[in-house]
């Protein structure tokens, strides 16, 4: 028999009970659906905190203190006061770091921030000019000023949420002051709402010179990080790679494993982040692959039946010319065609309920959320749906290719 | 020319204790004979037509089909000489539910060599053989037990075996419709030259053919010529 008419036949096997068929791959259907839509929405996170991160520009390094955890126990250097004055101006200097473009010194506090009666549980962020370029920031108003973080101003640029919640009656933020630890810090610009999906939310944020927050916020001389920009994305590794050097150096360390710093290259977050989403992601797919496991044991089940009640069909084709091989195809095709359709409506129910979550998502959070149609999991849930067709459809088609044509005939 | 040559034919089944179905069965049939086989139920002679047929073989004993000695051909084989040289008509039919007259017809061409392009020609001259050109694209249940039966018959032809084995084509019918079967049975051995091999227990339907072979307990118990043969005369039959 040839693979048309084996195909033909598989297909009219397939048509003259529609309900039950439409029935059995249900389980297949929801199964490929869940791991499609799972796949879409990992890959749409991954390139929504991805593009965030490379929004931050791709030449980024950032010093962080302490090293990195190497185990649960090792937090000790997690929230060290290793970085100070003097490595900024070890890194500034040419013959140490060449491909250093420009470096800024920052400080992470929290505190309460008042005006008038209104008060409001801010985080404070002490930086520099440098700030409002690495973050792509356009504040109402102004930014602080390379005068300010040298002359220790007590200037502020508040978060939408902080002026929002500071100036409730529709004063001007930009004519007022707020208060910080009793110190008042004149508002000199207003940043935009950056929305929730924003990786860095500055909404609660106050930014001021770090000269300042190290004076009157946190009251140490160290800094919380150390954000800097190499001159071209080529030299990004050489110029971490300095950077380290230059740290061990001026902390004088010899043995790289008691580094007591980390140094973090913007591909160094994506590829952590990405490897995080995946892992998430392929987590999901591991448990919406249960539903396709059921899904096929249901189309072993119904092959099953199919056989039995189809006895006296098989005992006839045989009689008429059938060979084994032409039953066990013909069985075997309609198993794989029945999961291979309820495989391709999964991927298209699965695509349509991923492209209207990422249209939710991008309306309703306000986030940049793009879809992203996942071909690897499409290709995959139409070869493991085949796959399982031809896994679960083996047994029974194996089964009534076996049928002796007399007991087949027989059959009532 | 004989097409069929049985010796010591057996057939037992094992359950429990040996069951024997056959024993001691030697006979043969002529090429374009026209033979019934007759007996009482458990006498063996469904057995004796599934191993005539092929569709199982026999614990000893020599079977030579149109020459061929039956006994070393493979399971694919045997499938292949089914589909080629013989053709069934069943007590119950057998026709594929909830698909057409022609579909049904054209099933034997899905496993035989012949060309596609010739299988409409075909199944459109094997329904048309049987009366039923107007059926053609009915679908099977929506026909008569005796129009049913004449698309068995279609679908037995459409391959132009030699030999039609035919196992109680008239049990389900009424004496109308079995008639109507008999007389296309006789046209089809004495006008197109195919043996036929039919089993029943009317001695009515039986005295159709030219010989009639008795069984009884697995061994045949006369073999001889119909004296007075019956002549089925229809007006399908021109």
């Amino acid at each position: 028999m040839t693979w048309k008419h084996t195909l033909k036949t598989a297909l009219t096997g397939l048509t003259t009970n529609r309900s039950r068929s439409a029935l059995t791959i249900l389980g297949i259907v929801i199964g490929i659906t869940a791991i499609m839509l799972v796949v879409s929405l990992g890959a749409g996170a991954q390139e929504l905190i991805l593009g965030q991160v490379q929004g931050l520009g791709t030449n980024t390094i950032a010093v962080i203190p302490g090293r990195e955890p190497t185990g649960p126990s090792d937090v000790s250097f997690l929230f060290s006061d290793s970085l100070k004055e003097k490595d900024v101006v070890a890194l500034k200097n040419r013959a140490n770091v060449p491909g250093l473009k420009s470096i800024m010194p920052t400080v992470i506090g929290a505190g309460v921030a008042s005006y008038g009666s209104n008060t409001y549980q801010v985080s404070i962020f002490g930086a520099t000019d440098l700030m409002a370029e690495i973050f792509d920031l356009h504040p109402n108003g102004d930014f602080i000023s390379p005068d300010d973080v040298l002359s220790r101003s007590d200037v502020a640029v508040l978060g939408s949420k902080v002026a929002e919640h500071m100036f409730t009656n529709g004063e001007d933020p930009l004519v007022n002051k707020i208060k910080i630890k009793n110190r008042n810090f004149r508002v000199i610009g207003v940043l935009p709402p950056t929305g929730g999906g924003s990786l860095f939310n500055f909404d609660a944020m106050v930014l001021v010179p770090y000269t300042t927050a190290q004076d009157y916020i946190t009251g140490k001389k160290s800094f919380s990080r150390l954000i800097m920009q190499a001159v071209s994305d080529n030299v990004v590794q050489s110029t971490a790679d300095d950077i380290t050097l230059t740290l061990r150096e001026s902390h004088g360390i010899t043995d790289p494993t008691k580094d007591d710093f980390t140094v973090q290259t913007q591909q160094d977050l994506a590829n952590r982040l990405g490897t995080i989403t995946s892992a998430l992601t392929w987590f999901l797919v591991a448990v919406a692959s249960i539903a396709l496991f059921v899904g096929g044991v249901g189309i072993m089940n119904i092959m099953l039946v199919a056989v039995t009640e189809r006895t006296r069909e098989i005992g006839l084709r045989k009689a008429l010319g059938a060979t084994d091989r032409d039953i066990l195809t013909q069985f075997l095709l309609e198993a794989v065609l029945l999961t291979a359709i309820g495989g391709i409506i999964g991927i298209i129910l699965g695509a349509s309920l991923a492209f209207i979550t990422a249209l939710g998502l991008s309306q309703g959070l306000g986030v940049n959320w793009t879809f992203v149609f996942p071909w690897n999991g499409a290709a995959m849930g139409l070869s493991v749906s085949a796959m399982i067709g031809l896994i679960f459809g083996g047994y029974p088609a194996s089964q009534a290719s076996k049928k002796s044509p007399i007991e087949a005939l027989r059959y009532e | 020319m004989n097409i069929i040559e049985v010796t010591d034919l057996k057939k037992s089944y094992h359950e429990g204790a040996d069951t024997i179905a056959l024993n001691k069965v030697s006979f043969s049939v002529r090429k374009g004979e026209f033979l019934a086989i007759m007996g009482p139920s458990g006498s063996g002679k469904s057995t004796l037509l599934h191993l005539l047929g092929l569709l199982d073989v026999p614990t000893s004993g020599k079977y030579v089909f149109n020459g061929k000695n039956t006994q070393t051909y493979s399971s694919n084989e045997l499938a292949d000489l089914r589909n080629r040289e013989i053709g069934f008509v069943f007590q119950s039919f057998n026709l594929l539910p909830r698909t057409t007259v022609f579909d049904n017809v054209k099933l034997p061409l899905y496993y035989s060599n012949i060309p596609e392009s010739k299988w409409e020609e075909k199944a459109q001259e094997a329904v048309e053989s049987v009366g039923l050109g107007h059926r053609m694209f009915h679908s099977s249940g929506e026909l008569s037990g005796g129009e049913k039966q004449r698309v068995a018959i279609a679908r037995a032809l459409v391959t132009d075996p030699e030999v039609i084995f035919a196992d109680e084509p008239t049990g389900n019918l009424d004496s109308k419709s079995g008639k109507t079967v008999m007389a296309i049975m006789q046209h089809l051995n004495e006008e197109h030259g195919k043996t036929i091999v039919l089993i029943t227990h009317e001695t009515s339907t039986a005295e159709h053919s030219e010989r009639i072979i008795r069984l009884m307990d697995g061994e045949i118990e006369s073999d001889e010529k119909v004296k007075n043969r019956l002549t089925a005369n229809d007006e399908f039959v021109k």
